[in-house]
């Protein structure tokens, strides 16, 4: 029983320690970039070329 | 232990843990939101609203990260272990905490739009195709469901209702919980704004927590994987010398791929029970014999040492062992007794007792 729960364990916190660095670095990697001749004067900081509108 | 069901058993320590935790979350919200936009330009630039909110999500973060760092630690050092005594305070106080950040982001985020807010919630971003633009509320709406389920069922009544081991595999969906918090601060908070403090408490806080999961994990395997040595007549095993254990304390062993086994000295005989706590699966053998009782280290339930029962009115029992001297070697069998089976305690001969004077392992793996 306490040898299942340790097994148990150590895969969920081996998955975690693999899986979630791994998509940090999807999700900031995928993050949208400005472009270099993006105006310096912005409304919002983050939207950018590509960004569809609603 | 459980005779009957009350809300919460108080005593003098679960106060004490209580009233500090309490404090801390108090001291916590009131640096945040006095010091915080002293500090940071960026947070003094938000209304009072979105720094409660952020305020709130923080600390929830931050109490989830510690609540999830006892376990190891206690394992890993055993100063630790008062910490463990009330962990489940902590973890309800968590939820609450986590619930006031989302009532927060309901009240302002969604307080303007013509949907109604928790229909806003749920329709106002469905970028389900898109990484960095997915709907990281999302994350925090699965994780505060789960946290939810878990305050409402971490009463001992839902423990023995579900048995300890469907509880304990419920209650380890808390991992998934903070996986879905990293994800829900990455893709929200941290792509919106470069915010260092955020970025070490959810990145550090995730970094530190795998690393003492997995360095407490080996401990345990590694422990598993050294049995006891065999006795030349199977199955019974030699899990150490008498000498090796002090007054009231025990020493582990354990048959090959079997459970562990705490062989425990109290008054000049051995007793050999169970190592896994009837109630949360505590180690028993990292406990004592406190007023002829065995005592589990990590809430205190209590067993006799004869028959692992818990002394009437309580119902508690677990396992018992045979156990046998040969010379000062102490061999056990690992097949358990039934439960309730009374052994009387294993006389040790007076030469062997003058050796415990001088223990040479407290009783820990
Ligand atoms: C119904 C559930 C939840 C909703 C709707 C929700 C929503 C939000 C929103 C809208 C933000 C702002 C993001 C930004 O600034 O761009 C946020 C931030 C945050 N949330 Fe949640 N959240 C929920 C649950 C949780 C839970 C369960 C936790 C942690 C245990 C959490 C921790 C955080 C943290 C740490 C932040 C960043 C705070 C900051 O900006 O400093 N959230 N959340
Ligand atoms: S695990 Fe809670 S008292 Fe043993």
């Amino acid at each position: 029983m306490q040898r299942r729960h340790r097994r148990a364990h150590t895969v969920i916190w081996t998955g975690i320690a693999v899986v979630i660095p791994i998509m940090l670095i999807v999700i900031f990697a995928s993050v949208p970039k400005l472009p270099a001749d993006a105006p310096a004067v912005r409304l919002d900081a983050t939207a950018t070329q590509g960004d569809k509108q609603p | 232990m459980s005779l009957s069901y009350k809300p919460v058993i108080w005593n003098k320590t679960k106060l004490i843990y209580d009233a500090v935790m309490l404090a801390g979350i108090f001291i916590y919200i009131l640096i945040f939101l006095r010091l915080g936009p002293v500090i940071s330009s960026a947070l003094r630039d938000t209304d009072l609203p979105i720094q409660r909110m952020r305020a709130f999500g923080s600390l929830a973060l931050l109490m989830l990260t510690i609540v999830l760092a006892i376990g190891p630690l206690a394992r890993i050092d055993a100063r630790f272990v008062p910490l463990l005594y009330n962990r489940r305070h902590f973890g309800v106080m968590t939820a609450i905490t986590a619930a006031t950040h989302a009532y927060y982001v309901l009240g302002w985020y969604f307080s303007f739009s013509p949907t109604p807010q928790l229909t806003a919630l749920f329709t106002s971003n469905t970028s389900f195709t898109s990484i960095a633009g997915f709907p990281f509320e999302l994350f925090g709406v699965f994780a505060l469901v789960i946290l939810a389920i878990l305050a409402v069922t971490s009463h001992d009544f839902w423990l023995s209702f579900l048995t300890p081991p469907v509880w304990k595999a419920i209650h380890m969906s808390v991992y998934f919980a903070y996986a879905a918090v990293i994800l829900h601060v990455a893709l929200g908070a941290l792509i919106d704004r470069r915010d260092l403090a955020l970025a070490f408490l959810s990145l550090g806080g995730l970094a530190t927590l795998c690393v003492l999961h997995l360095i407490a994990g080996r401990r345990e395997t590694s422990a598993d994987a050294a049995a006891s040595k065999k006795a030349p007549e199977a199955p019974w095993v030699i899990v150490g010398d008498v000498s090796e254990i002090a007054e009231g304390r025990a020493i582990i062993g354990m048959a090959q791929g079997g459970e562990r086994i705490a062989v425990f000295r109290s008054k000049g005989g051995l007793s050999a029970v169970s190592n896994i706590c009837s109630h949360q699966n505590g180690p028993i053998g990292e406990g004592k014999v406190v007023i002829g009782f065995i005592t589990c280290p990590w809430h205190g339930y209590q067993y006799r040492p004869e028959d692992g029962c818990s002394p009437p009115p309580f119902r508690e029992r677990i396992r018992k062992y045979r156990l046998r001297l040969e010379g000062s070697s102490i061999l056990v069998d690992p097949e358990p007794l039934p439960l309730g089976t009374k052994v009387e305690p294993l006389a040790i001969l007076a030469e062997l007792s003058p050796a415990a004077a001088a223990p040479k392992n407290g009783g820990t793996v």
